[in-house]
C-alpha cells in the first residue's frame, strides 16, 4: 500500500536532455496516501523519541550522572529563561508514567542489549520508504545515474560518465532468484565493471527498453534527433 | 562595347563579305534549300517535345530525389566526418555573475562553434571595442602572473566576446549569427538565452568555485595519496605466501578484464565523439578559472569604453587617508624587519634545517641497514625503528612539499595541481603536532608514576606470561576436562616447559628492578609523539613474550612432525606408498616386518597424538592472543600517523575544497519567478531549452578512509583465510604478516625515494625573497583606481589572509 511498483517519469524540456526516474512512490498523492505517510512519520518520530528516552533513562541510573535534586529544591519556581527551568521540566517528566515506565525497563535490560537494540532500532526508523532512482542523459556531455539512499539521512549516490568514456548502452538479461530480468548497462571505457542503470529497483522490461530508446535517441546526435525535427 | 570597335567590327565583316560573297549566297541558299525541304520545321518539332519530356517527367523525378534525400540523409554524408550539429547551443553560465537588466556584452571562452563558457558579462561597453581590446590584450592588462599561461591552462588561444545581454532590438550592432542574445534580469534565476544558429539550448549553470578559498572542481576524486609506486612496492614482496594471494588476486583481475574486452568486441560501431564530447575536461578547467579571470576582467573594464566615473568624496578621502596612515606605519615596520631582520633568520633556519637532514640521513641509513640484500633491515624487525624511520622520512619530505607550496603563490590562484600537495602536507603537520601533544600529557603521566606503572606492569607481566602458562601447563599435566591423556608424555612435555618457563620467570626477576627506569624512559620518549610509546610497547611486547613464541615454534615443530609421520604411516598402513618422482601415491608391496613395525609404530603415534595436541592448542592460542594485540597495537599506531584529519575538517567546513567528481540536475525550465516578469521583454522566440545545474560532489567518507579499507582487507586476507586456518590445524608456522606490507598505508603519504641533501639545500635557497615594494608614495591612490569605495575591502582582505 506505501510503495507501488516501479514506474516511470520522463521529464524532456529539450531534445538534447532527458531524466528517467523510477520511483515507487505511489502516484497521485492523494487525501488518504497524505494521512497515511504522515501518521506514518508521526510514528516514527514518536518511536524515535521513546528510544531516546530510554537511552536518558539508562544514562541516569548509571553512576555517571549527577543525582537529581528533589522536587522541594524548585520551591520558588525558576524563570522562563534559565538552566532551573529546563531541570523543573525535566524532572516534572520524570514523574509521569511513559517516563517511570521507560525508566523500569532501562533499570530491567542489561546495557549489552540495550545499546545495540536501539542503535538497530534508530536505524529502523532512518530508513526511507520510497525508493527513486534515475538517469540523466545530456547530449555532448553524458550519461548520469542517480540512486537514493538508503536511510533519510543520506544523499543520492551518482555518478556521471562522460560521452567520451561510454562505449555502448545495452540492454542484458541475467538470472536473479528464479526469474529472467533484464537490465540497462553501461559500458565505460578502461573500467572492470560495467555500470547497471536502476540497480536497486531493476525495472520490467517494458521500461527498460522505453529507457533505452531514450538514451539512444538522446545521447548522440544522429538518426534518432533528426526524425523529431 | 566601345562604338569605335563596333565601327571597326562592322568594317571587318562588311569587307570579309564583299571578299567572299559566293560564300554568302550560298548560305542563303542553304537556307532556302531547308526551308523548301521542312528541316527548320521538323527541328522546332524536336525541341518542343523534349521540353515537354523534360517538364513533364525529368523535372517531377528531380523534385522526388530531392524531398527524398532531405529526409533521410545518405549515409555516405552520415559517415564522413560530421560538421558541429547546427541544433545544440550550450552554455556554461555562472550563478553568481551579476544579474541586472542592463545591456551587457558577454565574455568568455568559445571551445567549439556551439559551445562556449561564459566568464565576465561587461557592461557600458561596445561589443567591438571589447573584441579589439580582446584581441590586443587591453582587457589582461595588469594581470598579477603570467598572461599565457591562462590560455595554456584553459586550452584556448584567446577569449572571446560571445554575445550581447538585454539587448535593445533596435540595436546598431549588427551580431553575428553565432552570437548569444541573453536576457537577464534580477528576478530570472536562469538567463534567457537564444542564438541564432541554434535549434535548441543547453543552459548549464554553475558555482564559481572561489580560487582563494582554494575550492575547485574536477572530474576525478582529489587523491589525498600519493599512488606513484603502489604496484612496485607490493610487487617486490619476497613472502611466497603473500605472493600466492597477490597472484590469485591478479588473476581474478585479469579474467574480468577479458570478460570486458569480450563485451567491447559485441560493442556496434563507435562514433566518434564529438567536438563538444572532447572539451569536458577543458571546460572544468575554465570554470575554476573563471573567478580569477572575471576579476581581472572587471578591473580593466575601465581601459574601454565610456564608464560612468565617479570621483571619491571628500569624507571618502578622509577615510582613505586614515587607513592609508595606519598602513604607512605597519608597512614601515615590516620593510625593517623584512631588510635586517629577516635574512639572517632565513639563513641561520636554512642552515638548522639542512644539518638536520644530514643528522637524518646517517640514522636513516643505520635503520635501512642490511647484512646481507634479503636480509630483514632493523626497521623491518621492529615497531621503534619503523616509527622513527617514518618520523624522519617526514622531516626530510616537509621541506620540500613547503618549497612547492611556496611556488604556488607565484602563480594564479586558479592552478589547481598542488591543493592535494597542501592537503598532505597540512594533514601531516597537524597529525604530528597532536601526536606530540597527546605524547606530553601520556609522557607527564608516565614519568610522574612510573613506579605504579612499573608495578602494574610487572604484575600483568607475572600473571599473564608466567602463573597463567604455568597453572595452564599444569592443568594439562593432569586430566584436562576428563581427558585421559598420555600420563608419561605429559608429563615429560610439562616438565620440560616448565623448566624453560621458571629459567625465564627468574630473568624476569633480575630484570623487574630496572622495570621502573625503562618505564621512565618510555614516558619520556613519548615527548616525541604518543606514537613512541606506543611502538616501544609493542616492541617490549614481542620481547618480553620471546618464551612463548619459542614455545610455539617447539609445539608446533613436535605436533608437524608427528602428523607427518602418522600421514606417511597411514600410506603404509594402507599398503601405498608416496611416489616422490611423480607426485602421487602408488600402492606398494611391503615385507611383513615392516609392515608390523610400521603398524605398531602408527598405533602409538596416533595414540600419543591427542597430548600433543593439547600441547600444541595451548600455545598457538597464546601465540594468537598476542598477534592480535600488537595488531591493536598496530592500529593505534596507523591512527596516529595516518588519520585523515585535515581532510575531515576540510570536508565539514568547506566540501568544495575536497572535489570527488561532479553530478548533473535537471531544473524545470519554467521560471516561477519568471511568470510575474512581464513577458513584453524583448525576448526573441525562445528555442526549447534545459537548464541543467552543474554541482561538485564533496569527496565521500568511503574515499577519505581507502587507505584503511585497504590495509583491513589486507590483514584480513592474511589472517582469516583457510590457508592460516590450514596451518594452524597442521602445525606449520602461521608467518607475522610483512611489516612492509602493513606499513603501505603510512609510507603512502611519502614518496618511494626521499630527496637527497644537496638536492634540498638548492631547493631551499631557490625560494623566492619575499618581496614588497619599499613605500615611495605613501598617500598616492595608484593601487586604489577601483570605483565606489572598493578599495577598502581590498585592503581588508589583504590585511586577514584567508589561509
Amino acid at each position: 500500500m506505501l510503495t507501488t511498483s516501479p514506474y516511470l517519469h520522463t521529464r524532456r524540456p529539450s531534445p538534447t536532455a532527458a531524466e528517467f526516474t523510477l520511483s515507487t512512490l505511489p502516484l497521485p498523492l492523494n487525501l488518504p496516501r497524505r494521512v497515511i505517510l504522515l501518521a506514518l512519520n508521526g510514528i516514527r518520530v514518536l518511536f524515535g523519541l521513546t528510544i531516546l528516552l530510554l537511552l536518558y533513562s539508562k544514562w541516569l541510573l548509571s553512576s555517571y550522572s549527577r543525582p537529581f535534586p528533589s522536587s522541594d529544591h524548585f520551591s520558588p519556581p525558576p524563570l522562563f529563561f534559565s538552566d532551573g527551568f529546563i531541570q523543573k521540566t525535566i524532572f516534572i517528566f520524570l514523574t509521569t508514567t511513559p517516563a517511570q515506565l521507560s525508566i523500569r525497563l532501562a533499570d530491567a535490560t542489561p546495557l549489552w542489549i540495550l545499546l545495540p537494540a536501539t542503535a538497530a532500532g534508530l536505524y529502523f526508523i532512518l530508513l526511507r520508504i520510497y525508493t527513486e532512482e534515475s538517469l540523466l542523459v545530456l547530449r555532448g556531455l553524458g550519461i548520469q545515474t542517480s540512486s537514493s539512499a538508503n536511510t533519510v539521512l543520506g544523499s543520492p549516490v551518482t555518478r556521471f560518465i562522460p560521452t567520451e568514456k561510454i562505449l555502448d548502452v545495452l540492454v542484458n538479461e541475467a538470472f536473479l532468484g528464479f526469474e529472467v530480468r533484464y537490465y540497462l548497462v553501461v559500458v565505460v571505457e578502461d573500467d572492470a565493471e560495467v555500470v547497471v542503470v536502476f540497480p536497486k529497483l531493476l525495472p520490467r522490461r517494458k521500461v527498460v527498453e522505453e529507457v533505452w530508446r531514450g538514451v539512444r535517441g538522446c545521447l548522440r546526435e544522429g538518426k534518432g534527433y533528426e526524425r523529431e525535427e | 562595347m566601345h562604338p569605335f570597335s563596333i565601327v571597326t567590327l562592322a568594317i571587318f565583316v562588311a569587307g570579309y563579305g564583299t571578299a567572299r560573297w559566293d560564300l554568302v549566297t550560298r548560305l542563303y541558299e542553304l537556307a532556302v534549300f531547308a526551308w523548301d525541304k521542312g528541316v527548320i520545321l521538323r527541328g522546332v518539332q524536336g525541341v518542343s517535345l523534349l521540353t515537354l519530356l523534360f517538364l513533364v517527367i525529368f523535372l517531377p523525378v528531380q523534385r522526388l530525389a530531392q524531398s527524398e534525400s532531405s529526409l533521410a540523409p545518405s549515409r555516405p554524408s552520415q559517415r564522413s566526418d560530421m560538421p558541429e550539429h547546427a541544433g545544440l547551443m550550450r552554455v556554461f553560465w555562472p550563478t553568481d555573475i551579476a544579474r541586472s537588466d542592463l545591456p551587457g556584452v558577454i565574455v568568455g571562452w568559445r571551445n567549439s562553434d556551439l559551445d562556449v563558457v561564459v566568464v565576465a558579462i561587461l557592461h557600458h561597453v561596445d561589443p567591438r571595442s571589447v573584441e579589439n581590446a580582446l584581441k590586443t590584450g587591453v582587457l589582461l592588462r595588469g594581470a598579477p602572473h603570467s598572461v599565457p599561461r591562462i590560455f595554456e591552462l584553459c586550452g584556448q588561444s584567446s577569449m572571446h566576446v560571445l554575445g550581447v545581454t538585454n539587448a535593445a532590438p533596435d540595436a546598431t550592432v549588427e551580431p553575428e549569427p553565432s552570437w548569444v542574445r541573453a536576457t537577464t534580469a534580477p528576478a530570472l534565476r536562469a538567463p534567457r538565452i537564444a542564438c541564432s544558429k541554434a535549434s535548441s539550448v543547453q543552459t548549464i549553470l554553475f558555482d564559481r568555485p572561489i580560487p582563494h578559498r582554494m575550492q575547485y572542481i574536477s572530474l576525478d576524486p582529489i587523491a589525498l595519496a600519493l599512488a606513484n609506486k603502489e604496484d612496485s612496492s607490493l610487487m617486490s614482496i619476497s613472502d611466497s605466501s603473500e605472493a600466492d594471494d597477490e597472484k590469485q588476486e591478479r588473476e581474478a583481475k585479469q579474467k574480468r578484464r577479458q570478460l570486458v574486452a569480450k563485451l567491447r568486441q559485441h560493442g556496434v560501431v563507435k562514433p566518434a565523439p564529438s567536438m563538444k564530447d572532447k572539451a569536458l575536461a577543458r571546460i572544468v578547467n575554465q570554470i575554476n578559472w573563471a573567478w580569477e579571470l572575471e576579476h581581472l576582467l572587471q578591473k580593466n573594464v575601465s581601459l574601454i569604453g565610456t564608464r560612468p566615473k565617479r570621483t571619491l568624496s571628500v569624507s571618502e578621502r578622509v577615510v582613505e587617508h586614515a587607513t592609508t596612515m595606519r598602513d604607512y606605519v605597519m608597512h614601515w615596520v615590516w620593510d625593517m624587519i623584512i631588510l635586517y631582520l629577516f635574512p639572517v633568520i632565513r639563513r641561520a633556519f636554512i642552515l638548522a634545517l639542512v644539518g638536520h637532514r644530514v643528522a637524518a640521513e646517517l640514522l636513516l641509513m643505520v635503520l635501512e641497514w642490511r647484512l646481507r640484500p634479503s636480509s630483514p633491515a632493523l626497521k623491518d624487525v621492529s615497531a621503534t625503528a619503523q616509527q622513527v624511520e617514518i618520523r624522519l622520512q617526514q622531516f626530510c619530505y616537509w621541506p620540500m612539499q613547503y618549497v612547492k607550496l611556496r611556488l604556488r603563490k607565484n602563480d594564479w590562484e586558479s592552478v589547481t595541481t598542488s591543493h592535494p600537495d597542501y592537503i598532505r602536507f597540512y594533514n601531516s603537520l597537524w597529525l604530528v603536532a597532536n601526536d606530540v601533544i597527546i605524547g606530553i600529557a601520556l609522557g607527564s603521566y608516565i614519568i610522574d608514576n612510573a613506579g605504579w606503572v612499573a608495578e602494574q606492569i610487572s604484575l600483568l607481566l607475572r600473571q599473564y606470561t608466567v602463573e597463567a602458562l604455568h597453572s595452564s601447563i599444569e592443568w594439562l599435566m593432569g586430566w584436562p576436562a576428563g581427558l585421559k591423556l598420555n600420563k608419561e608424555l605429559a608429563l615429560f612435555l610439562g616438565d620440560l616447559f616448565l623448566w624453560v618457563i621458571e629459567y625465564w620467570a627468574s630473568c624476569i626477576s633480575t630484570l623487574h628492578p630496572l622495570l621502573p627506569h625503562i618505564i621512565w624512559f618510555i614516558g619520556f620518549s613519548s615527548f616525541a609523539g604518543a606514537s613512541m610509546p606506543i611502538a616501544l610497547l609493542s616492541d617490549l611486547l614481542s620481547i618480553l613474550t620471546l618464551h612463548i613464541y619459542s614455545f610455539y615454534l617447539a609445539s608446533a615443530r613436535i605436533f608437524h612432525w608427528q602428523l607427518t609421520i602418522l600421514l606417511s604411516l597411514f600410506q603404509l598402513f594402507r599398503g601405498k606408498k608416496y611416489n616422490v618422482l611423480r607426485n602421487r601415491v602408488d600402492s606398494c608391496d611391503y615385507d611383513l616386518d615392516q609392515l608390523l613395525v610400521g603398524t605398531i609404530l602408527f598405533t602409538l603415534l596416533f595414540f600419543l597424538l591427542p597430548t600433543v595436541v593439547v600441547f600444541y592448542l595451548n600455545f598457538a592460542i597464546a601465540r594468537m592472543s598476542i598477534i592480535s594485540l600488537k595488531a591493536v597495537f598496530d592500529t593505534l599506531l596507523s591512527c596516529l600517523n595516518h588519520f585523515p584529519l585535515f581532510a575531515l575538517m576540510l570536508r565539514v567546513k568547506d566540501p568544495r575544497r575536497l572535489p570527488g567528481g561532479i553530478r548533473f540536475e535537471l531544473r524545470d525550465t519554467q521560471d516561477r519567478l519568471a511568470l510575474d516578469y512581464p513577458s513584453s521583454l524583448p525576448s526573441p522566440a525562445q528555442p526549447p531549452t534545459s537548464v541543467i545545474y552543474l554541482k561538485p560532489i564533496p569527496l565521500t567518507f568511503t574515499a577519505m578512509f581507502h587507505q584503511y579499507f585497504q590495509m583491513g582487507n589486507r590483514i584480513r586476507k592474511h589472517y582469516l583465510s583457510p590457508r592460516v586456518l590450514f596451518c594452524l590445524m597442521t602445525g606449520r608456522f602461521v608467518p607475522p604478516i610483512h611489516r612492509k606490507n602493513l606499513y603501505s598505508l603510512q609510507y603512502s603519504m611519502l614518496p618511494a625515494t626521499r630527496s637527497g641533501i644537496f638536492e634540498m639545500w638548492e631547493a631551499l635557497n631557490s625560494l623566492p625573497v619575499k618581496k614588497r615594494p619599499v613605500y615611495v608614495y605613501p598617500y598616492s591612490f595608484h593601487n586604489l583606481n577601483l570605483p565606489n569605495g572598493n578599495s577598502r575591502r581590498a585592503n581588508g582582505r589583504r590585511g586577514g589572509g584567508v589561509y
